[in-house]
């Protein structure tokens, strides 16, 4: 005999206490997905199991803060969850005195070239490059963040590089222009320079006109400085060649 | 202007929900600071809920982390509107715990299971014994039935599926779902939920 299944909405209580399991996890949420009801429920009943976790409160070891600490630090952060409206609900205020417009910003970070490659991302009628792991929407944040400062700094081994930052953010956009072309084995690599330790941050993709980036680099510290160096193995965890380029952020 | 507040099962003794609210507000913009005090109100509730279901010290040590290095990365996700601070931190912890020993022991043996789930039960209440939220939510553990209790608390504090809830109770997987949430309601209603 088949076990009868229980009808969607009845798994609400299941589904709050975690007590469902791969596939009926998965049809309780493509039905609360259409279910308002359902998803108001759930959300009451969780205020319920959040008391059952208050009842359960056990002190956690000291040191686990500490850890904490490292690891946040290290951890980029989403941005919030806004569809369509992000744009729009970023505000757009007014270009002031401070603030550079995207075309700019676009244009500082190395021309024409970029330019296009900006624009197409940020309209979203391309996808990014193969291989470029940064995201056309995560580039116009940078770009259009009340507080994006721009730099521009001298590659030791040939090219400049611009840079778009914003603190508030947390987030930067890098992208380079004559750089030396390196053999196929190696790569550059962006680095996160800080009080704790170097975390990499971003391999940078090049073209072969030249052009490099951009690429998005986040989790920013206050006291971080950029680092690029040429690697050889992908995924390192520090450089292994000296800087060709450094630059406090 | 703002929507209507869903109903929570009334603020737990000594919480302000607005204002963990407002600290999850400044962790999303990478307040270190906010972090910090944010975790010293919730870090006993998580750890105690993840180690109750995965028992293991290192382990839930282990998950702890992994619970607050989410709670970090996806606090700008919080929606006040959609529950209360508390539930949201809960939430996370629960499902990671529960995601954990179930990728950990799918394969582990259910006799052994079915018996540290009873263990799982005693510790919690000896674990919170001088908590003063637990006295109320134990008084209204007590108004649920028997069926509605066990199924809630094995599920919650045991991390079982209902299935497997249906299987230690000898009761068909049916009649646990809904007396689950009949337990659940209650439970939030007792505790002065409310509406």
């Amino acid at each position: 005999m088949r076990i009868r299944r229980p009808q969607p909405h009845t798994l609400a209580g299941a589904y709050a206490l975690d007590a469902l399991d791969g596939p009926d996890r998965a049809r309780f949420e493509r039905h609360a997905a259409r279910c308002q009801e359902c998803t108001r429920e759930v959300s009451g009943l969780r205020e319920a199991t959040a008391r059952l976790a208050t009842a359960a409160a056990a002190r956690p070891p000291a040191a686990l803060k500490e850890t904490l600490r490292a690891e946040t630090a290290r951890t980029r952060q989403l941005p919030p969850a806004t569809r369509g409206s992000h744009a729009a609900g970023r505000a757009r205020p007014r270009l002031g005195a401070r603030r550079l417009g995207v075309r700019r910003l676009a244009l500082a970070l190395g021309g024409a070239a970029a330019v296009a490659a900006v624009t197409v991302w940020v309209t979203g009628s391309l996808g990014p490059p193969a291989g470029q792991p940064s995201s056309g929407q995560e580039i116009a944040a940078v770009l259009t963040a009340p507080d994006a400062v721009k730099l521009t700094a001298q590659v030791r081994t040939g090219g400049s590089a611009t840079i778009v930052m914003s603190h508030h953010d947390g987030m930067l956009v890098f992208a380079a222009a004559g750089l030396r072309r390196l053999p196929a084995a190696q790569h550059y690599e962006l680095w996160l320079i800080g009080p704790g330790r170097d975390r990499p941050a971003g391999r940078l993709p090049t073209s072969s006109h030249g052009m490099a980036g951009p690429v998005v680099a986040s989790g920013l510290r206050s006291g971080d400085r950029l680092g690029l160096s040429v690697e050889t193995t992908a995924g390192t965890r520090r450089p292994t060649t000296p800087m060709l380029l450094e630059l406090t952020l | 202007m703002s929507p209507p507040r869903t109903p929570w099962a009334g603020a737990p003794p000594g919480t302000d929900h607005a204002d963990l609210a407002a600290l999850l507000a400044r962790v999303a913009v990478g307040d270190q600071a906010a972090f910090d005090a944010m975790y010293d109100r919730v870090a006993a509730p998580v750890f105690g809920t993840v180690r109750s279901v995965v028992r293991d010290p290192g382990l839930s040590e282990e998950v702890t982390q992994e619970v607050f290095v989410e709670v970090w990365r996806a606090a700008s996700r919080f929606d006040a509107s959609k529950g209360s601070p508390m539930a949201w931190v809960a939430t996370i912890a629960h499902r990671r715990a529960v995601d954990r020993v179930r990728s950990e022991q799918r394969s582990a043996d259910r006799d052994r299971r079915a018996a540290s789930s009873v263990i799982a039960y005693d510790d919690v209440a000896e674990t919170v014994a001088d908590n003063l939220d637990r006295e109320r939510v134990r008084r209204c553990l007590g108004t649920l039935t028997d069926l509605q209790r066990e199924a809630v608390t094995l599920a919650y504090y045991g991390g079982y599926t209902y299935r497997q809830v249906a299987g230690l109770l000898g009761v068909p997987a049916g009649t646990v779902s809904t007396r689950m949430r009949d337990g659940l309601i209650r439970l939030r209603d007792c505790l002065g939920a409310g509406r």
